[in-house]
């Protein structure tokens, strides 16, 4: 069994000869599945997501793979995003140093919008009468005050609890020595420590990791047990789980610290979006995940997805290890509007799916981009799915707009989100292919790589369901984190592969570097790329270190269904997507069924 | 609006965005990477600002003053013009300003350094009287390698300094970059005509907003509080059509201290007030403030002249401005009730170091929704440093950090709570403090009742809100900041779970 940092791919792998394997993604709207046969072959199926999941992800299983026995199963899921967003968790205490019981209310401080003075913040998971301080204090160089264990919250009515202590990222004893206490006073509760999740610096962003965290443990657990006991039932295995870190772990894992997949589904589809351009032989690539309500676009750098150490989720930090998915609030469901000032607007609000864009003619009338595609003849005339559009109800709803213009508006707010990826991190996308995917990103991916000035355009065959084709194939991933906070001269021996956040000593910003021979110069030139300059005299800090425990997944050749060749503009239908090719692109499918598009 | 100009006006936007990003995340400064007080921003030929990326509303309006001085020095395309001087384009002596003249326009980056050589650490002295005082002061002057050292050669941590310079030329270049490709792309005259209409929209907007105003003439008169007595500051506020005239006539004379205003600190403030009862999602444009003409008496509280010290003005003052602008406009719209009125400046130092932080405070509760607690309100919005960070950095250990409850005033919408923070000196140092709504309380609206005023506390004892001390080893600083105001007759029963 081998194991190495990140990817997958000819490595030596758990699995000796090719295996099915099945990949099923729980979105918000739809539950996708892909079977991957052991020749290649690939089944699809789109299900409504309905609660409780175990039973949209049993059907799923049951319509692609019937009986056949599988060599691997995966599962990406919404479980733990939904009950965050909708505020369903457990009633968690939070346990704090004395003084610094309010943390999660107290934040950093900032208001929530420059010039909306009263616009709230999200509500903090733990309420303020739940929040407690224990008398102890660690410095940055050891004990301050001694841990009282004598005099602990009562902790009655609630089922979990978050425990943040200053400094415990640099010596957790008392942190341990708390939680310890903790579960062996009340065996029944949930207890997370900083220190397990997310040994870090900062403490308003430690505390919000745990303290949602802790919030999810209990329902989620349940929910995966469900899950567990559903499968058992119909003879299937229990399905490996998703991290937004870019990997799959044991559904006990993931119940155990349910905030590792609150990216499951997006961080899925940056996977599957890799795996197609490492497969036609790009390294470097920017995928974009278009659906109904919002777009996903990420940067793949020597085929893997980037990983950022921090992302907010619902307003709150989550400071994990995550694959960089940067989001905007446009999507083929989002209204187009006219603003005070005159000028054409798109999103955030959505049709959603119901009553969806208005030529689906179940009751929309607002104009949305997926009807000034269907105006623009980018669209068939029925969707997979058996959704008939309505050319009549698109003009009525777009009285007065221009289709094309609304569509460069779309598009400009994707161009934004491409270049923040790629132009502003350092990257040219010039030297990138565009990975395009979901029910409407190969609609707009030639008119992108245009104004990009990117040469081709990657379609995969299952552009409808990536997402659950990039976590079937997914390695299983570990992540850990070592906070250091020291010169980096002084660091002492490092992992061999990992990442290392750096920073000039004296900066608050910290810049990733893979870590390699040299990697003082490779910090310099980095920020150089980053910022435009370097100070090759000025004292390096190294701040954390980050390693994960790999291990490849299953090696996966896909044989396309059919070949394709087409010279725009034309109009390709994908399972569960649309393709428009435009004019001056052609291109055909490869052996793995992606459409290679090309700038004649 | 014409759909092309739509597109790269959203282009010019991430431009100066972009820039902001680079300018906070390789920077020094405490005051710039931890709390982001700085802005970037772009401006045509002709010196009037296009687009701002803006972190804290007190650079909102002062930054066209800086420009206007640059561009007396004709630079070439390429050069840069340096300024601090709050009599010539700046605002106060931290803030640094850096203007570069592009192949089209001008590119700006104004950032809070933490330290310009005053002789008070952070260089936020409490009792300066004179301008000099407060540090170097920097006219506007092309900027080359010699002037950048023999400037930060005179302050504390000169290589931090030139590092934050750095950062601030790094902001400008790329400016110089990105501005060059989107010429390239769509041709000079059309980026200019997307500039025109990027100016044009914003003041088509504004104006549409303001003529919804009713028309008429308010007054209101509030006050702040000098070590040696209370300064007031009265406005009388028309709305006339659609544009708004703020008169600042009957305000204190110029403050023998350093609470004085340049004119472009009370024009942020202004301009601020309009954003938030106008337009508040509009992104910053010079043409969003056309409609809006501000007037102070020359060598007032709130237009003062050379060589008056300013140091608090632009923290302090530019605070209650906003204050009684919503004052008198709240006699004809629905307004918030007063926040916190203050940021709570504290700065500690000693030859070996320097820090300098804001604390937060409640907010004035909203006709339709409560203050949120422990926030910055009005013009600053600086992000807190984590205790974790300050203690790994500097001699101080932070033994509380809370929301100090029931500190918010009642209202059928409660003012929100203040904070209290607890900060012990591990040396021997020197602190200056400047804080204001100790006396009088961020008042309730429409019946609501007033929020509790601040507190600083020095080893249990009360200390002045404006003042320079000698700390010892193990002094305990407990600053306690201000809540806001309730907004609407509270509930005649006390609120359970008031906290």
């Amino acid at each position: 069994m081998g194991k190495r940092q990140g990817g997958s791919g000819d490595v030596a792998s758990t699995y000796h000869r090719p295996v099915t394997i099945l990949g099923i993604d729980v979105g918000g709207t739809f539950t996708d599945a892909v079977l991957v046969g052991d020749d290649g072959t690939v089944v699809t199926a789109k299900l409504p997501t309905r609660t409780p999941q175990a039973e949209v992800i049993v059907a799923a299983a049951r319509a692609v793979a019937g009986d056949r026995p599988l060599g691997r199963f995966t599962l990406g899921t919404t479980l733990a995003t939904n009950t965050l967003l909708e505020r369903r968790g457990a009633r968690t205490a939070f346990v704090a140093t004395e003084g610094f019981e309010h943390l999660l209310h107290v934040r950093r401080q900032t208001r929530a919008h420059l010039y909306r003075l009263c616009s709230p913040h999200p509500e903090p998971v733990v309420a303020l009468e739940r929040c407690y301080g224990v008398r102890e204090r660690m410095g940055p160089d050891g004990v301050l005050v001694p841990l009282d264990l004598d005099h602990l919250p009562p902790l009655d009515g609630v089922e979990a609890v978050a425990v943040t202590l200053l400094f415990s990222f640099r010596d957790p004893s008392h942190e341990q020595a708390l939680a310890r206490e903790l579960r062996r006073r009340h065996p029944h509760l949930h207890v997370v420590a900083s220190h397990e999740i997310a040994p870090e610096f900062r403490e308003y962003e430690r505390a919000s990791t745990t303290a949602v965290d802790a919030y999810l443990g209990p329902p989620v657990a349940r929910a995966l047990a469900g899950l567990e006991a559903a499968c058992r039932r119909h003879h299937l295995a229990a399905p490996l789980v998703f991290r937004s870190s870019g990997g799959v772990v044991t559904l006990a894992e993931a119940a155990a610290h349910p905030a590792t997949i609150l990216l499951s589904g997006p961080a899925a589809g940056a996977m599957g979006a890799a795996r197609i351009a490492r497969a036609c032989g790009y390294p470097m690539a920017l995928a974009i995940d278009m659906g109904g309500t919002s777009t996903d676009v990420s940067l793949i750098r020597d085929g893997l997805p980037e990983r950022a150490p921090e992302r907010t989720v619902g307003g709150l930090p989550v400071r994990l290890p995550t694959i960089d998915v940067h989001t905007i609030g446009a999507g083929g469901g989002s209204i187009v509007w006219r603003d005070r000032g005159g000028a054409l607007r798109i999103g955030p609000e959505s049709a959603g799916a119901a009553p969806g864009p208005a030529c689906y003619g179940n009751g929309g009338t607002r104009p949305t981009l997926t009807d000034a595609n269907l105006l623009l003849g980018r669209l068939p005339a029925e969707l997979p799915g058996g959704i008939h559009l309505d050319p009549a109800a698109a003009e009525r709803a777009m009285a007065g707009l221009e289709p094309a213009e609304v569509v460069a508006v779309a598009e400009a707010e994707m161009l934004r989100a491409l270049r923040v990826v790629s132009v502003e991190r350092g990257q040219d996308p010039r030297a990138c292919a565009l990975v395009a995917f979901g029910g409407a990103g190969p609609l707009h991916a030639c008119a992108l790589a245009e104004a990009l000035g990117i040469q081709t355009v990657l379609v995969p065959e299952t552009a409808g369901v990536l997402s659950a084709l990039g976590l079937a194939a997914s390695d299983e991933r570990r992540d850990s984190v070592r906070s250091v906070v020291r010169p980096l001269a002084q660091a002492g021996p490092l992992p061999a592969a990992g990442e290392a956040d750096l920073r000039y000593r004296g900066q608050s910003f910290e810049l990733t570097v893979p870590i390699q021979p040299g990697l003082a110069e490779a910090f310099h030139r980095l920020h150089e790329q980053r910022y435009g300059y370097a100070d090759r005299d000025r004292e390096i800090e190294l701040v954390a270190v980050r390693w994960a425990d790999t291990t490849p997944g299953p090696y996966v050749a896909l044989r396309a269904s059919a070949l394709r060749q087409v010279r725009g503009p034309a109009v390709v239908e994908l399972d569960g997507s649309t393709a428009w090719v435009g004019p001056g692109w052609s291109g055909t499918s490869d052996a793995h069924g992606t459409l290679v598009l090309e700038r004649r | 609006m014409n759909l092309e100009l739509q597109l790269l006006g959203a282009q010019l936007r991430a431009i100066a965005e972009e820039m902001g990003a680079v300018l906070v995340r390789s920077s020094f400064s405490a005051n710039i990477k931890e709390r982001r007080d700085c802005s970037t921003a772009i401006f045509d030929d002709r010196g009037r600002m296009v687009t701002q990326a803006e972190h804290i509303p007190v650079h909102l309006g002062a930054m066209p003053e800086a420009v206007a001085a640059a561009r007396e020095l004709a630079p070439a395309p390429g050069e840069v013009v340096i300024l601090n001087d709050p009599y010539a384009g700046g605002t106060h002596l931290p803030d640094v300003t850096l203007v570069a003249r592009l192949d089209l326009g001008f590119a700006v980056a104004r950032a809070h350094w933490a330290d310009v050589g005053s002789p008070e650490p952070g260089s936020m002295p409490a009792r300066s009287r004179r301008l000099d005082d407060e540090g170097i002061v920097i006219p506007p002057t092309r900027l080359d390698d010699g002037l950048a050292r023999t400037l930060t050669a005179r302050m504390r941590n000169p290589g931090e300094r030139l590092g934050d310079l750095r950062a601030q030329l790094a902001a400008l270049h790329l400016a110089h970059r990105r501005l060059g490709e989107l010429c390239a792309h769509h041709g000079r005259h059309r980026v200019r005509a997307a500039m025109d209409e990027l100016l044009s929209y914003s003041e088509r907007v504004v104006r549409g907003a303001i003529a919804a105003l009713p028309d008429g003439t308010w007054s209101a008169r509030d006050v702040i509080e000098a070590p040696e007595g209370l300064l007031a500051l009265e406005a009388a506020v028309t709305v006339h059509g659609d544009e708004v005239t703020i008169d600042f006539a009957g305000s204190a004379p110029q403050h023998d201290g350093n609470l004085n205003c340049p004119l472009a600190v009370t024009r942020s403030a202004c301009y601020f007030v309009v954003r938030c009862l106008t337009e508040p999602d509009l992104p910053a444009c010079g043409g969003a403030f056309a409609p809006v003409c501000v007037v102070a008496p020359p060598g007032s509280l709130l237009n003062a002249t050379s060589p008056a010290a300013v140091a608090a003005g632009n923290v302090e003052t530019s605070s209650r401005v906003v204050d009684v602008v919503f004052a008198a406009l709240g006699q004809a719209l629905p307004v918030p009730a007063q926040g916190q009125g203050t940021m709570n400046n504290v700065a500690f130092g000693n030859e070996r170091f320097s820090y300098y932080e804001t604390i937060a405070g409640g907010q004035g509760a909203c006709p339709d929704a409560d203050g949120p607690s422990g926030v910055h309100v009005a013009m600053s919005n600086t992000l807190s440093t984590p205790a974790e960070a300050l203690e790994l950095a500097y001699p101080i250990r932070v033994e509380r950090h809370a929301l100090r409850l029931g500190s918010g005033g009642r209202g059928e919408h409660r003012g929100g709570d203040g904070v209290v923070r607890e900060l012990r000196v591990l040396e021997d140092c020197r602190c200056s403090l400047i804080a204001d709504r100790q006396v009088r309380s961020p008042a309730g609206r429409a019946g609501g009742l007033p929020g509790a005023p601040g507190r600083i506390m020095l080893n249990g004892r009360q200390v002045p809100a404006k003042a320079t001390l000698d700390l010892r080893a193990n002094d305990l600083l407990r600053i306690e900041t201000p809540g806001g105001g309730g907004f609407g007759e509270p509930p005649t029963a006390p609120p359970t779970g008031s906290g």
